[in-house]
């Protein structure tokens, strides 16, 4: 959906951001850098690093932008579980934007991909 | 008492999120479809025990996380099937398969009861992340509501998508028309179906702290956001990526 956003709003990206690398989530994002460490500092489960996090992007960015991020952290905390505990699979492998995302992220690696029948 | 007052919060929190998060604690208080009301508080507790299980601590680092017997740090207010399904989803949700799905059927732990204890599990837990990373107290869990479940399955719920019955993307009619509305029946809101409650719940969660199910085509900016959708997407992502999660 990144991707995608991007496209419409014709924005340069760097997906790789994803995958923890602060330098590619700033790319065309703003507060990107910070948006992506509050994301993994709150599935990381690492309090000290969430502290951190938080507190800089409220330096940064401000409280209201903190609050939105941490309600998206906390619903993809949510979602993630129901994918994986219902075993659901991706609804369309065959869409080109899909198939070029999951090969540059990679995404193969994680175990829950046999959900979707991957072997590559 | 006044549940998610967020009076003690250094930051504002939207009062669409405060309602929503009042109105999904009175329905988690209430009996649903499979569980009690005292039954699915008592869910909720134990979700909040997985985070800091040392058995779930030990089996995440196992080859296998079907092999390793041990004990959770429960509260014991529920059966170990429905707190060892509780901890999982927590803890090692990546790993759940098919196979542990159907040893549980078999077991007695139905797919109806199992889908109502993930909708609940994930929602508390969810509510719980949203006020952990604002560095924020627990909200105290509601006190349960009598009454009898339900025991409501939609006949049009069927095998074949993932490891329990759901209602398709066409399915969705009757009582349950307003399961999918404003989307095409993606699997991920699918999922939770044979609970049509249970998507309920996911949709109106959504809305206040993602987007609303209408809202997803839009992809540049909700005007009752201050983030747009390419930052959003991109803690969606990081979020997904650390949990393994393919879909």
């Amino acid at each position: 959906m990144l991707r995608a956003s991007a496209l419409t709003t014709n924005t340069e990206i760097d997906l790789q951001g994803i995958n923890g690398d602060a330098s590619a989530a700033g790319v065309g994002v703003e507060f990107g850098a910070e948006l992506m460490q509050l994301g993994e500092a709150v599935a990381m489960g690492d309090e000290a690093q969430l502290s951190t996090a938080r507190q800089q992007l409220v330096e940064l960015a401000g409280a209201a932008v903190l609050v939105d991020a941490a309600g998206v952290a906390a619903n993809f905390q949510r979602m993630v579980r129901i994918a994986d505990a219902m075993g659901i699979p991706i609804d369309d492998m065959t869409t080109e934007l899909g198939q070029q995302v999951r090969q540059e992220l990679d995404l193969a690696r994680f175990e829950t991909a046999q959900n979707s029948a991957v072997n590559n | 008492m006044t549940h998610f007052s967020y009076n003690d919060s250094p930051y504002p929190i939207r009062d669409d999120i405060k309602l929503e998060y009042r109105q999904f604690w009175q329905r988690l208080a209430g009996a649903g479809s499979w569980w009690s009301g005292a039954e699915r508080v008592a869910i909720a507790a134990e979700s909040r025990l997985a985070s800091h299980c040392k058995f779930c601590a030990e089996r995440r680092q196992a080859l296998s996380p079907y092999k390793l017997q041990g004990q959770h740090d429960s509260a014991g207010d529920l059966d170990d099937l429905a707190v060892d399904a509780v901890h999982r989803i927590v803890t090692d949700q990546a790993r759940i398969s098919q196979t542990w799905v159907d040893q549980m059927t078999d077991k007695g732990f139905s797919n109806e009861a199992y889908v109502e204890l993930a909708g609940i599990v994930v929602t508390v837990f969810s509510v719980d992340e949203f006020n952990r990373a604002l560095g924020l107290e627990l909200e105290p869990l509601p006190q349960p509501v009598t009454g009898e479940p339900s025991r409501y399955r939609p006949s049009q719920a069927v095998g074949g998508t993932g490891f329990v019955p759901m209602i398709s993307a066409e399915g969705a009619t009757g009582a349950e028309s307003d399961l999918y509305r404003g989307s095409r029946g993606a699997n991920v809101l699918r999922a939770l179906s044979l609970v049509p409650d249970a998507v309920r719940d996911w949709r109106r969660l959504a809305s206040v702290q993602y987007i609303s199910v209408e809202g997803m085509t839009n992809l540049v900016k909700q005007d009752d956001r201050v983030i747009n959708r390419m930052q959003m997407e991109l803690v969606a992502g990081r979020v997904s990526a650390i949990n393994e999660c393919f879909y």
